[in-house]
């Protein structure tokens, strides 16, 4: 450990670490522009500028490109190193646009708080401001080239940490541009991490321009539901309307960053078409209303086919709490088919997947990240897992071999690829996700061909396919396993599969005996038969189901409610609310906004979350008391908190666990 | 005085390499093969006192032996022809004369650096420089002093010239080995420094045209004939000075290192031009501070030089007479190295260019006191930028302020360039 006293406080830091994470360590802030903790240092921006006053090294230093040392004596406050940081504000500043009032980062601009904080006020720069012209970059991306301040932090990230090859830096001196060769969508399937990492306006989120302010939103720690992966977000809401999603910091999961799928895919929360209205046979009730006609049903259904005839939906797509109470009202009913899944086969090759894993050999994003030896299996990570390809490809940067066995169809680049978390007409990154692997890798013929046994922290990724669950039967000891999953929280469905008795929503469905189902935020795998009665389908998204159903019960998105998603690692991890559920007031017409009757739920929020209709539906079926889920475990985890996998209740499910916390 | 560089100086054209070999060329490499050690070559330019000629002056000897012995893989050696330094055209004229002393001085090296490929990194507009350092090359290839097996001996050497797309940052050891890697010419941070891990990550020297031609020389005499070359005891060798501006004879010529700068002008260069009296030079190219008449007796070699307040850089000597606006000159100055900065760093890309604003704000009479301060502010701070850019152009400007202060003020108080420019 080294030794070092930075503004009278002793440090302990590790070998390696810098003199600016040896600050931030005892939280001493050090302003940064281009050192990013994922990105490294640059000693590009001169603004961490510290002095050292006594020790190996002296004189003024830039705190992130000096590793600490022992005998360090640094000062943040001294005169000399304030004035170099105003200096390099004085200098950004020369040429930066004073529009923060119709800028969008405005409120979330580092320049901005690091400009108020150094006390640069007096402009003594009295020339023309040097101007770019901006390029078009796709829907998503908004370019505002005079914003920027040089710190390089998005053609580091895009080119060296992304492998993307169609954004970079040009020119130089003062008139360095940061763009396209010409204008056009940015390639990258990581792109709009752009927006995240650019301390300044010059990249921001356009499908939110000129929407909010910082302080505006309606935000809460969330969980990516757009793939197995589990990343965690921060979504950002404004009368009830999803607007934008930023990544959240778990260096476990998914570092800082998440794909542009992740991002950009909030249409379907705001849909105008998304069904809002509690109904009976097409016609609008309240949800109590439809509850009790769901409850009457039942019993009348029950009376006429008997328990055996029915069967209770759930789905990898719904939280862990909706699914636990699809259990519980399957069996309170004594339901002739609890399913989970769509297919036998996704059935089988999930549970054979999650039966694999174990606490020890389950790996991380994190793990892939300082794998040295990386085998995929049977997957396409680009579409079910785009994370997981930037994942591996830090650790090819680090020096991984990665081996690519059987490969998917869908790695090639022309190649279809399929993603059931969301309907196609919904995955807005659609096209964009195609395309190469950010990583060289080798083919070989099987698994056995990839030297595991040589490699220290071998990481093996395998699709929940046939080729990906037989290539890893019996795994190397030394090699840890991540498998991509198919849902959110196709983990838990298949730990409750295990647990309980389940057969496949399309077995179901074959099956004579099955006249009637109840189906929650589940998808059909086919047409479904005439003769079966749909008695009531709950879902927040219009479904081939939800057109069929007796009872159509709203339910939240996971933006407006709180729970659980168990991870492709078996990462159980909490989300919580970020917005009240309604319709977005934009676009209401004056009939709807502002509201002339108040109530207790906006226009169209009358919708709730799947584990509380089932809770309020099973009350109604008699039960007397609906016992409240509890994870206390799963509570009292620390996202940022010392590594280990942990169970998040005595009986269950997760692997490990993460809630979310400050970031 | 041509006792190395021009000694095989042909008045009109390149020697060749007969005319080379006859007057004893290739004779220390042989020598060399046949007799030496490489630690012991090594150990001779550590001995001999030899110097960077490209600006910096760091001693050659000590920087090759930076190269650790016994990292595995590849090393390099590039020849750094990057000239691009205002007021500097040493090397150019000496390829253009001598293109095989840099190839013997090459392969002296990389034989004492134990490197087998070697790059030659040339300015762009150097066109004749590398046209004769490709056929050089050749006709070595042919008589055995390039290729495999190198005059019967088990040490093996290709030289590639490398012709670079041209901006004054590649200069920079670092960003030249970016450039030559093929990837944006910015420096690299240090360390790790090149001789442990340079070029694709191997070790690396890089020594300038100049430095590397004074290899055989060194090696065919010994290091006591070459430091007893100099005009003063503590220097060591001959330097290339080039000559520009208002004298009579603007010329390259090699002279004992330590010359004044008064017996340059005056012996070697005619004097000043006619109606033409002295006022100011830039020593050593753009990024030197000046001098002034009270310097004409410097010795132009290093140590002196940096005593009396400048650098010797390159050797590139531009003579201002008492017609130059000295803001006018550091302006001129700055702005080509405000143009030429490579934007990395915020120092030198915005810093720079406010320099330059300033200055031109004072040369149009609408100065004001202030922007002096923000001037030495700036000479001040600039030493913090990411590498020798940004404060070797704030060698003029701190030179402007040390020495032609009351000019400065002049220029603010007056609302106009005195010298009515």
């Amino acid at each position: 450990m080294i030794k070092l006293i930075i503004d009278d406080i002793p440090v302990e830091v590790p070998e390696g670490t810098t003199v600016l994470e040896a600050a931030q360590s005892v939280d001493i802030p050090i302003p940064h522009f281009c050192w990013h903790p994922a990105l490294g240092k640059a000693g590009a921006c001169r603004v961490c500028a510290v002095k050292l006053l006594d020790g190996p090294v002296k004189g003024v230093q830039m705190s992130c490109m000096l590793p600490a040392q022992d005998g360090m004596v640094v000062s943040t406050t001294d005169a000399e190193a304030v004035a170099m940081r105003k200096s390099v504000i004085e200098w950004l500043m020369i040429n930066h646009p004073h529009d923060c009032p119709v800028c969008d980062e405005g409120g979330e601009c580092q320049l901005q708080d690091y400009t108020i904080a150094g006390g640069h006020g007096i402009r003594r720069y009295d020339g023309k401001k040097r101007t770019h012209v901006n390029q078009y970059l796709g829907e998503y991306i908004e370019h505002e080239m005079n914003r920027c301040i040089q710190c390089y932090r998005c053609a580091r990230f895009y080119q060296e940490y992304a492998g993307g090859t169609d954004f970079g830096v040009m020119g130089r001196a003062a008139t360095i541009y940061f763009g396209r060769q010409e204008e056009g969508p940015l390639e990258s399937p990581f792109s709009g991490n752009l927006v995240d990492i650019c301390p300044t306006g010059v990249f921001t989120d356009k499908t939110a321009r000129f929407r909010a302010r910082y302080w505006d939103y309606d935000m809460a720690p969330s969980i990516c539901p757009h793939c197995s992966l589990g990343c965690n977000t921060v979504p950002m809401a404004r009368y009830r309307e999803l607007l934008k999603t930023t990544a959240r910091r778990n260096d476990r999961v998914n570092g800082w960053f998440m794909c542009d799928k992740g991002r950009f895919a909030n249409t379907m929360v705001n849909a105008p078409d998304r069904p809002r209205q509690a109904l009976v046979d097409g016609t609008p009730v309240t949800l109590d209303e439809a509850l009790d006609a769901l409850a009457t049903r039942i019993d009348d259904f029950l009376e006429l086919h008997g328990p055996q005839a029915l069967a209770i939906v759930g789905s990898p797509r719904m939280d862990l709490g909706g699914n636990i109470m699809a259990a519980r009202l399957a069996e309170l009913l004594g339901a002739g088919a609890l399913c989970y899944f769509d297919t036998p086969d996704q059935a089988h090759l999930t549970g054979e997947a999650v039966a694999l894993l174990t606490a020890e050999s389950s790996a991380s994003q994190e793990d892939v990240r300082k794998a040295d030896l990386i085998a995929l299996v049977g997957c396409d990570l680009l579409n079910e897992a785009p994370m997981m390809a930037l994942a591996v490809r830090q650790a090819w940067r680090s020096g991984a071999k990665v081996y690519v066995i059987a490969p998917h169809p869908d790695l090639l680049p022309e190649g279809e690829g399929t993603n059931h978390t969301l309907a196609p007409g919904e995955r807005v990154a659609e096209g964009r996700v195609r395309g190469q692997l950010p990583f060289p890798f080798e083919h070989v013929a099987t698994l056995a061909a990839v030297p595991l046994a040589e490699a220290k922290r071998p990481v093996v990724i395998c699709g929940a396919t046939t080729e990906g669950v037989e290539a890893v039967q019996s795994p190397p000891r030394t090699a840890k396993l991540a498998f991509i999953l198919d849902g959110p929280n196709a983990f838990g469905c298949a730990e409750l599969a295990r647990q309980h008795n389940t057969v496949a929503l399309s077995t179901a469905l074959a099956d004579s005996r099955i006249r009637g189902i109840i189906s929650f935020e589940a998808d059909l795998p086919r047409d479904l038969s005439p003769v079966i009665d749909v008695l009531a389908a709950a879902d927040w998204r219009p479904t081939r189901l939800t057109a069929r159903a007796g009872v159509f019960l709203p339910t939240t998105a996971w933006v407006e409610q709180e729970g659980i998603y168990v991870n492709n690692e078996g990462r159980a991890q909490r989300f919580n609310k970020v917005m009240n559920p309604g319709l977005p007031i934009k676009g209401l017409t004056p009939e709807l906004h502002p509201p002339r009757t108040h109530g207790k739920a906006a226009p169209g929020g009358n919708v709730a979350p799947a584990e509380r209709l089932i809770a309020t539906l099973m009350q109604r079926l008699g039960e007397a008391e609906v016992e409240e889920l509890e994870f206390p475990l799963l509570d009292k985890e620390d996202p940022l908190g010392p590594k280990g996998a942990r169970g998040w209740s005595s009986s269950c499910l997760g692997l490990k666990a993460t809630t979310p916390g400050p970031s | 005085m041509n006792d190395i560089l021009f000694r095989h100086n042909r008045p009109d054209r390149a020697v060749t390499l007969d005319e080379y070999r006859a007057e004893g060329g290739f004779q220390a490499l042989q020598k060399a093969l046949a007799d030496l050690s490489p630690d012991a070559v090594q150990q001779t330019v550590i001995d001999s006192g030899l110097r960077g000629r490209g600006g910096a002056g760091f001693p050659t000897g000590k920087k090759w032996s930076f190269v650790p012995r016994n990292l595995p893989g590849p090393r390099y050696l590039i020849c750094n022809c990057d000239e691009m330094e205002p007021g500097t055209y040493k090397d150019r004229v000496l390829l253009e004369r001598n293109p095989y002393l840099l190839v013997e001085g090459m392969a002296l090296a990389c034989y004492a650096l134990g490197v087998e490929r070697a790059f030659i990194f040339i300015r762009r507009g150097y066109e004749l420089a590398a046209q004769n350092l490709k056929g050089a090359i050749a006709q070595a290839h042919k008589a055995g002093f390039l290729g495999s097996a190198i005059c019967g001996s088990t040490f093996n050497l290709e030289l590639d010239v490398h012709q670079s797309a041209g901006r004054y940052i590649c200069g920079e050891e670092t960003a030249l080995m970016n450039a030559l890697e093929g990837i944006r010419a910015n420096p690299r941070s240090k360390p790790p420094f090149p001789a442990v891990k340079g070029l694709w990550g191997q070790p690396t020297v890089v020594n300038n045209v100049e430095t590397l031609s004074n290899i055989p020389a060194i090696v065919a005499h010994g290091p006591a004939w070459f430091k007893a070359l100099a005009a003063t005891p503590e220097g060591a060798g001959t330097k290339l000075f080039c000559v520009s501006g208002h004298v009579q004879k603007p010329l390259c010529l090699e002279l004992p290192i330590g010359t004044t700068l008064g017996e340059i002008i005056d012996t070697h260069c005619g004097g000043m031009r006619a109606g033409s009296t002295f006022k100011a030079c830039i020593p050593g190219g753009a990024s030197t501070p000046y001098f002034t008449r009270d310097h004409r007796t410097v010795p132009l070699d290093f140590d002196p030089v940096a005593k009396a307040g400048s650098r010797l850089g390159t050797g590139g000597v531009v003579v201002f007479d008492q017609t130059t606006c000295m803001v006018a000159a550091t302006l001129n100055l700055v702005r080509f190295f405000a143009r030429e900065s490579c934007g990395w760093c915020t120092p030198c890309r915005e810093g720079l260019p406010f320099v330059q604003h300033i200055l031109e704000r004072i040369e149009a009479g609408r100065g004001e006191m202030a922007d002096m301060d923000i001037l030495r502010e700036h000479v001040h701070k600039l030493n913090y930028a990411f590498c020798a850019l940004a404060p070797g152009a704030m060698g003029p400007v701190e030179g402007l302020l040390r020495l032609f202060e009351d000019e400065v003020r002049e220029h603010i108080t007056g609302g106009k360039c005195p010298l009515g420019n």
